[in-house]
């Protein structure tokens, strides 16, 4: 397998949920999170997931990237049975085929912006060189091409995103998952965020965001609303 | 780069890290000491037998050497018998006999007078003590322990006077020799005071007789001290028959009592660097458990976090060890030379025996357990549902 993992589905779709369901264990008693969900992603789509908080987004996002795994139906990533892969080989996946961007960025504080993007690309086994190569342009990319040995203390919350979303870009992915990728941030720098977003789906990146901004939702090109673990519309 | 992460997070929280590494320093010190005080009497004191080069001692029937006032009987007759055996080069009669040494009346300085451990030899055969200056006795003549030199104003070419004092039993003695050279009698322990003369002077000035309080072997190249020491037993009926393994198994169970404590302590060191570094880890791992669980959403694999983490405790330990190592070998001297008052062992025995070795093997305990105490909460944290470590990190 190349360092950019395996041949993508040529078939157009990244992701399909079929009547998915999760259910977590709270204190004793079971917490149904999904009810039933199903829905595909198509190669480009730029989806926002939005409702209320506790409604099921983020458990939704984390299905769609394997980062979990249903209780009861399944999804398919790129043609691939989620459910039946192994926690590593799930790992795997995400690390060559989904870019996750976080509320709170997660990015590593003593590293500098040029190495927390690189951190994905050496985990794929990358060189020096080319690591370093990539994740300058990934950098240049969101526009942080003239911050790229400042570390996340050094950084807006809005550059310190950028510098999140770079990394999500870093080895190439199917798709983009943002969770509530503007909840720290304030409106212009939403704004921004936003604008990042539509730009890298233009250039052909499918993107999903789960979402309390109504703002950035109505930029995204579909939008499908959970509301007490079932889709609405 | 995560690993280098790792100990970017060290130097990140300076204070918590002095004090894990002053911690983790300390018990390493520990654990040197104790690596280097078990066993180390046991094999500097074998060192030292083996060093003289005598292969057996023969010491009055059911004693060892230095172990009684017993004495043997007959030397000139032993001494026959043994050269009837063809393994034995040469025999080392010890005649032992306290004795007052006195200087000799000097109208320009005071009189000196001390205890003294007497030791009749022959200069010829011996493995006692090491010539540092002079020659060894003759007839008329004695030989100084270095520290008594050192304490009096004697000095080679002087006459001193021998003297036992009398008793209910014991006659009141004196006569008169010449300081012939100054030795290092390497079997005295720090408070003797020994002084060597022939043997058959001593014979004669304690009036003892044809004795010797034992006697040191030289075999010949090749022999088997067993099988000697089985001969001589046959032999000579009268006396014990020591090999050198023998005596050193004897001091090994009479010492064993400091290879348990320095087991003990040894253990306790490594089990508080074991808590202390996991705890440290522990509080450092959970302090980041988001970043964790953000790296693992990423698809960083489970190992390369664990090898990131493992390397900080790790590098805590690496540091933290090499002061240690320093730091107890200087508390080692410290304490051998408050141990080396330890009464009747002798001098050039020591109880911390530094070798490479012995801090080597307590760099490498330290470093598995470093790093088994850092692996334990990282391989928790990374083993903890990634979705469910989201959910409580994500607002």
């Amino acid at each position: 397998m190349s360092p950019a993992g395996p041949a993508r589905d040529t078939r157009g779709v990244i992701v399909v949920a079929t009547d998915v369901t999760r259910d977590y264990r709270m204190s004793g008693s079971i917490v149904r999170a999904l009810r039933g969900v199903s829905l595909s992603i198509p190669e480009g789509d730029f989806l926002a997931i939005t409702g209320p908080s506790g409604s099921g987004k983020s458990t939704l996002l984390h299905l769609l990237g394997g980062v979990d795994v249903p209780t009861a139906g399944n999804v398919r990533f790129l043609d691939r049975d989620l459910g039946s892969m192994s926690v590593e080989a799930r790992a795997s996946l995400r690390l060559r085929e989904v870019g996750l961007v976080f509320q709170r960025f997660h990015l590593l504080p003593m590293l500098t912006a040029l190495e927390n993007v690189e951190l994905p690309l050496a985990a794929v086994g990358l060189g020096p060189g080319e690591r370093r190569a990539r994740a300058e342009e990934r950098l240049v990319r969101v526009d942080l091409g003239d911050r790229l040995d400042h570390r996340p203390g050094e950084l807006s919350g809005g550059q310190r995103q950028r510098v999140a979303i770079a990394r999500a870009l870093a080895n190439d992915p199917a798709i983009v998952l943002a969770d509530e990728p503007t909840g720290e941030l304030d409106r212009s720098t939403s704004r921004s965020v936003l604008d990042l977003f539509r730009r890298l789906n233009d250039d052909g990146t499918t993107i999903v965001v789960a979402t309390h901004d109504l703002e950035l939702a109505e930029g995204a090109r579909r939008r499908l609303e959970v509301v007490d673990g079932r889709v609405e519309a | 780069m995560l690993a280098r992460t790792s100990l970017r997070e060290l130097r990140h929280r300076p204070l918590r890290t002095a004090l894990a590494l002053t911690g983790v320093a300390v018990a390493t010190a520990m654990l040197v000491d104790m690596l280097m005080l078990g066993g180390g009497i046991q094999r500097s004191f074998e060192e030292l037998l083996r060093s003289r080069g005598y292969e057996l001692r023969l010491s009055p029937r059911g004693t060892l050497p230095f172990d009684t006032e017993a004495t043997i009987s007959g030397y000139a007759e032993l001494r026959d018998a043994l050269a009837s055996v063809p393994e034995v080069a040469g025999v080392a009669p010890v005649l032992a006999y306290s004795i007052s040494v006195e200087t000799t009346d000097s109208p320009d300085e005071p009189q000196t007078s001390l205890r003294a451990l007497a030791l009749g030899i022959d200069p010829r055969e011996q493995g006692l003590l090491r010539l540092l200056e002079g020659e060894l006795p003759g007839s008329g003549e004695v030989l100084l322990d270095r520290r008594t030199i050192e304490e009096t104003p004697l000095s080679v070419g002087d006459t001193v006077d021998l003297r036992v004092a009398g008793g209910l039993d014991v006659a009141a003695r004196s006569g008169r020799a010449r300081v012939s050279g100054i030795a290092e009698f390497v079997f005295s322990a720090r408070e003797d005071r020994p002084i060597a003369l022939p043997l058959e002077d001593l014979q004669s000035f304690s009036e003892m007789g044809d004795v010797v309080s034992f006697a040191m072997v030289r075999l010949t190249d090749g022999s088997e001290p067993d099988r000697v020491r089985a001969d001589i037993t046959a032999r000579i009926d009268r006396v014990e028959v020591t090999t050198l393994t023998g005596i050193v198994t004897e001091a090994n169970e009479r010492l064993s009592y400091f290879r348990q404590l320095a087991l003990i302590l040894g253990s306790v060191s490594l089990v508080v660097t074991a808590l202390l570094v996991g705890t440290i880890m522990a509080v450092s791992i959970s302090e980041r458990l988001g970043t964790i669980a953000a790296l693992r959403a990423i698809g960083i694999p489970r190992m390369r976090i664990l090898r990131a983490l493992t390397a900080e405790s790790l590098a805590l330990c690496a540091l933290a060890g090499l002061a240690g190592l320093g730091l107890g070998v200087v508390v080692a001297g410290v304490l051998e030379d408050i141990l080396s008052d330890f009464p009747g062992l002798p001098q050039a025995v020591d109880f911390f025996v530094m070798r490479p070795s012995t801090l080597l093997l307590a760099y490498l305990l330290l470093l598995l357990v470093g790093a088994g105490a850092g692996l334990v909460p990282a391989w928790r944290a990374t083993g903890l549902e990634v979705a469910s470590l989201l959910h409580a990190e994500e607002p």
